[in-house]
């Protein structure tokens, strides 16, 4: 098997007061795109509508526009409509801790407050000028899917905007 | 003479910590609590700068945001900061403040001499004077004009400090912590709602600050504690509101007071604004009311209660309103003598009643005629009847109250003037903005604190369920009383009589402006400089308008004000970039394998975002050397180099093959599976888009390659197609750039080295033909193996999955390396296609049709494609345009250059010429320099002798037009 080789292979975990950011790498993710049927025929249940999360079956579906899921987990066989593999084009960040609120907002225009941005979450904006999803999967605890090109850079904004929570 | 004392008085300073700083050299003590200002008059210091042109001795005049002289340069080296605001800044340990503008010190000043040519400086003299003798003279006297002018100078060291930025979100912003604020905070914040209080200063209060009432102390300490105690309220003190935009975002300049930045500039989107903003005390205009001690009577009153700073013996108060006895009783409360200058005839018995306990002297319907004093102030002479000079160590002035209206006028609503008050009040509010208090021109505290609350209730419906605001017990407000005095002075003083302190603008100058027809306010700014500078304006605009109408004939409101726009008060750049600077200024693009190329002697080259691989130090250590032999390494035997960069999209759905049929010239619907074709896509205006490969990897799936710079537009275009045109379409389009990872192995070995690296994969000739399709797993990753050829050699295009790219390529260079392999950097790619006469982005300048790049018999002609119809207008056919054609040097040892513009050999060389070179290279197979040109009438001048002129290097070259298919013109090369 070829060595997967990471596009933060350099960069070192942020391990800072209240706040870690670290790679969360070993995920798969694949796009399945087609009309509500056809998405629904596919994956079975899918999210009601954009922004939206749901947790089937050990995976997440994120609805990211009408006639898309990215699923989170194991690809399912989807003949009803079309999937493409994306798991090498993002790569994923880990944000946990009482902090991080603090450091998306400085990253992003979203209202990260935790009344307005709760858990099984997400959405979809620009950090450092590059699209950037994020996600919400605890109270404090958040996953940013950047574009694997940006990946460091994205990584380096991030972890920039961190500094004051630095241990 | 000017002279302040610290007196022993309860107020905000805390007199158990000591604060040490420098001024001007020498070390000086002043309390937590202190302004920069209010410890150095506490001091004695009351000369504390020069004027901006003539080098007037000047002093403080405010207590707050307004204040136009009393600036330092505080701080050394990076962290250095001209025109730091003595009278807002915090007084802190190890402040380092240096007076401005003068030289060599503030108490002898040379450049005062100045003072002597005043006569010849007013205003538009510049305009007028340094236009001559010859025609630029400008620009050798600016420079003069500008060292010798001004204010602080900004350092060119790097600033050292850091500048954070953030995005933020409430339901209610309060701006200002006045009276007004606290309560409309207060009364949000009992909702539950979110809240933010921002305040510039560095304590909650505002006006009741500068009070020495207890129980308006107690009020404003009860409202804070309340605020503190709510969860959802964020109180932001030392913060600006700089500017109001669209939909709320207001943008805040906040100083915390612990943090690893020194500024952070927080875009905070408010549902709702609530702008108590107060108001600021304006100046009269007299002679010398610039000179150091006399002072604004309000500023006067915030010394003495907030910071415990008083007048040593006497002060003088000259007012038009009833504002400044508030000051006046508060002075001759602490034993200071007090006497008032008042301009109006008549006075309310209640204030003659305190003024008469108190022992201050009222002169009545007389103002100020002149001051005594240059560097200090001695004495003043009232004008008017009462004739008599008074001694005094301070002149507070009042020539009644500005509402704040600034950020009211954000949006675009101008200010209206209300004569009641003689101020501009907002002409209205916004959607969802609400005001209180004095920036509404009310300018009662109790009156104040109830528009607070009203105003919180009409921001948040929320508010009817909570209880009322608990009122302080103070005595119902007096009415406010104004007689409008915008211009005190004599006739025969008035180039003495200063309007603006920070500009040196005096009445003079208005009327000279007057005279010169600048009539209009933003004419007379411009004429005068009034109004510009770091408080821009905040103490002498209105003054300044009022001359203006008064000369005009105008009523004020007729007269108007000049714009107010972003930011209140100065901003120092560093929080506007925030932590976009350096490494983080913007993004880089990496390729997958960026780290390989890192470690293994590459030089980088930007490519828009793209951080690619230059050229590698086994060819060389400078360009020039290496990407030749890496060229030569292409030609002879085997190279390898990094194509991550293209864009890749993935195009699937049942009609795929219909969608790019229309989206190409040439036709792609009946592509076979497992194969390639190159195609050209235009715009609708039939202008070439881009031009890449398209791989047919099924019935309804195709993998479309695009240039590395056109990608995106590419990606955006097909979308935009799809979601606006052509909706009936069932094809979905997804982004594949980062999800896959390529390389090009070219040269007449490329064959041989992959299949080295796959020796289980049969990859010759039938296998995998010119424009061949394959896929297979190599060690359980996907690959993805395209014959195709940028080089014009033997080549293909190895792609997988990014998170393995680096693997495979490390793989391939391992099991070829007995062919000597090696990798190849852009510019070898870039130079070997220029040869193969293959275009790229330096080509293609979205002006180019298909016919200009000589691939017009590539259309289809009996299909439709996007710009099919536009392509074919007259001036798109137009046999002059500029079209694609080859270049070849014909001088021995010149060199053609990128960018050089063409001309017939006939030609005078001179203009725009006939073309321009897009690229070149030196040819390791012809031997000599080579280019791709836009040329007028292209390939139809072929052989024909042209001059290749650079002026800025001063060449003309000889060079010759020839076919841009320099190399292998039947294409046998790539067939092997």
């Amino acid at each position: 098997m070829l060595k997967r080789i990471s596009a933060l292979a350099s960069a070192v975990s942020f391990n800072g007061n209240d706040l870690s950011i670290s790679e969360s790498p070993d995920f798969a993710l694949t796009q399945y795109a087609g009309a509500e049927k056809e998405l629904k025929k596919a994956l079975g249940k899918i999210p009601a509508r954009v922004g939206v999360i749901l947790e089937h079956d050990g995976r997440i579906q994120l609805r990211t526009n009408p006639a898309q899921i990215w699923l989170i987990g194991e690809p399912i066989e989807a003949e009803a409509c079309i999937s493409t593999p994306l798991s090498s084009s993002r790569t994923r960040i880990a944000l946990q801790g009482k902090n991080t609120r603090v450091v998306l907002a400085k990253l992003c225009a979203i209202d990260f407050h935790p009344k307005q941005f709760k858990a099984d979450m997400f959405v979809q904006t620009a950090i450092h000028h590059t699209p950037a999803l994020i996600h919400c999967f605890g109270a404090d605890d958040f996953h940013i899917y950047a574009m694997r090109t940006f990946a460091l850079s994205v990584w380096e904004a991030v972890t920039d905007a961190a500094l004051e929570f630095s241990a | 003479m000017t002279a302040f004392k610290r007196i022993d008085k309860q107020s905000h300073i805390d007199r158990t910590k000591l604060i040490s700083f420098q001024f001007d050299g020498k070390m000086t003590n002043g309390f937590a609590g202190d302004t920069l200002a209010s410890a150095l008059l506490a001091n004695g210091k009351t000369l504390l700068g020069r004027s901006f042109k003539y080098h007037r001795p000047r002093g403080i005049i405010g207590a707050g945001i307004e204040e136009p002289n009393a600036l330092f340069t505080t701080g050394i080296g990076g962290r250095t900061e001209p025109n730091t605001i003595s009278t807002t800044a915090e007084l802190k340990s190890g402040i380092t403040a240096k007076s401005q503008n003068a030289w060599p010190s503030l108490n002898f000043d040379l450049m005062a001499v100045n003072q002597l040519l005043s006569p010849l400086f007013g205003a538009g003299f510049y305009y007028k004077t340094f236009m001559g003798p010859f025609k630029k003279s400008w620009m050798m006297y600016e420079p003069i004009i500008r060292k010798a002018a001004g204010l602080g100078a900004a350092l060119p060291d790097l600033d050292t400090a850091r500048y954070d930025m953030r995005y933020m979100f409430c339901d209610v912003l309060v701006i200002g912590s006045g009276p007004a604020g606290l309560a409309a905070a207060v009364t949000a914040a009992r909702t539950g709602a979110r809240v933010v209080l921002a305040e510039q200063d560095f304590e909650f209060g505002g006006s009741i600050l500068s009070s020495g009432s207890e129980e308006l102390e107690r009020w404003r300490k009860t409202q804070i504690a309340e605020l503190e105690k709510s969860s959802e309220v964020r109180l932001l003190k030392r913060t600006t509101a700089q500017g109001i935009y669209d939909d709320n975002l207001v943008v805040l300049n906040h100083t915390p007071e612990s943090h690893s930045a020194l500024m952070i500039t927080e875009q905070l989107r408010a549902r709702t604004i609530i702008m108590a903003t107060g108001a600021i005390e304006r100046p009269l205009v007299f002679a010398n009311n610039d000179r150091p001690g006399v002072m604004l009577a309000s500023a006067l009153r915030t010394y003495l209660n907030r910071f415990s700073v008083a007048p040593k013996k006497r002060a003088v108060i000259v007012t038009n309103n009833d504002s400044a006895y508030a000051t006046a009783f508060d002075l001759a409360e602490h034993d200071v003598a007090v006497t008032v200058a008042e301009h109006r005839s008549a006075l309310s018995g209640d204030l003659l009643a305190k003024a008469a306990q108190l022992g201050i002297a009222i002169f009545p319907s007389c103002g100020i005629s002149d001051v005594v004093g240059e560097k200090q102030m001695r004495a003043v002479r009232l004008s008017g009847r009462h004739a008599v000079t008074i001694e005094c160590d301070v002149l507070g002035m009042s020539g009644g109250w500005s509402p704040a209206v600034h950020l009211t006028s954000h949006g675009g609503i101008k200010p209206k003037f209300d004569e009641k008050i003689a101020a501009f009040i907002p002409g209205g509010f916004a959607k969802s903005h609400f005001g209180a208090g004095a920036v509404k021109g009310t300018f009662g505290l109790l009156a104040a604190i109830r528009e607070g609350e009203v105003a919180a209730r009409a921001a948040l419906p929320e508010c009817k369920k909570i209880k009322e605001l608990d009122l302080p017990a103070i005595r119902e407000d007096r009415k406010y009383s104004i007689q409008p005095i915008w211009n005190a002075a004599e006739k025969a003083n008035e180039k003495y009589a200063f309007v603006d302190f920070q500009n040196d603008v005096t009445v003079k100058d208005i009327r000279g402006a007057h005279q010169e027809g600048y009539l209009s306010v933003e004419h007379l700014k411009r004429y005068t400089t009034l109004g510009m500078g770091t408080d821009q304006g905040k103490t002498s605009n209105i003054n300044a308008l009022a001359m203006m109408a008064d000369l005009r004939g105008l009523a004020m409101s007729q007269a108007g004000t000049t714009t107010f726009r972003p930011p209140y008060s100065p901003i120092t750049v560093g929080a506007i970039a925030g932590r976009t600077v350096a490494a983080h200024f913007r993004p880089k693009r990496l390729s997958p394998l960026h780290d390989w190329h890192v470690n293994n002697g590459a030089t980088f080259i930007e490519a828009g975002l793209w951080m690619r691989a230059w050229y590698y130090n086994w060819a060389g250590n400078t360009p020039e050397a290496a990407y030749i032999k890496e060229m030569e390494l292409v030609r002879q035997n085997v190279g390898i180099a990094d194509v991550s960069t293209l864009g890749k999209i993935d195009v699937q759905g049942p009609d795929a093959a219909e969608f790019l049929n229309r989206v190409y010239v040439n036709g792609f619907a009946k592509l076979p599976v497992g194969r390639a074709r190159y195609g050209v896509m235009l715009n609708d205006d039939g202008v070439v888009l881009d031009d890449g490969t398209t791989s047919r990897i099924n019935d309804t799936q195709f993998y479309m390659t695009t240039t590395t710079a056109q990608a995106g537009e590419v990606m955006s275009w097909l979308e935009y197609l799809l979601q606006m045109h052509w909706t009936d379409l069932d094809v979905h389009v997804t982004s594949l750039t980062d999800q896959w990872g390529g390389m090009a192995v070219s040269g007449p070995n490329s064959r041989r080295a992959l299949q080295l690296a796959f020796p289980e994969i049969d990859i010759t000739n039938e296998a995998l033909p010119y424009l061949g399709v394959m896929d297979f797993k190599f060690e359980g990753v996907g690959v993805r193996v395209l014959r195709l050829s940028f080089s014009g050699e033997l080549a293909y295009e190895v792609h997988c999955s990014a998170d393995y790219t680096t693997a495979l390529w490390e793989h391939i260079l391992n099991a070829a390396a007995p062919l000597g392999i090696k990798p190849y950097g852009l510019e070898a790619l870039a130079s070997l296609r220029i040869e193969k006469g293959h275009v790229a982005g330096a080509d293609l300048d979205h002006r180019n049709t298909l016919d200009d790049l000589g691939l017009g018999k590539m259309a289809g002609k009996d299909k439709a494609y996007i710009g099919k119809e536009l392509r074919f207008r007259e001036d798109c056919q137009a046999p002059e345009r500029w079209s694609l054609v080859g270049i070849e040097c014909m001088e021995d040892g010149a060199k053609l250059r990128g960018g050089a513009i063409l001309f017939a050999a006939t030609d005078e060389i001179k203009g725009h010429g006939r073309g321009y070179i897009t690229s070149v290279t030196w040819s390791t197979e012809l031997n000599k320099y080579i280019a791709l040109a836009l040329y007028n009438g292209g390939m139809k001048h072929e052989g024909k002798e042209i001059i290749c002129a650079f002026p800025l290097k001063n060449e003309n070259v000889k060079a010759r037009i020839v076919s841009p298919h320099f190399i292998d013109k039947q294409g046998e090369r790539l067939h092997a």
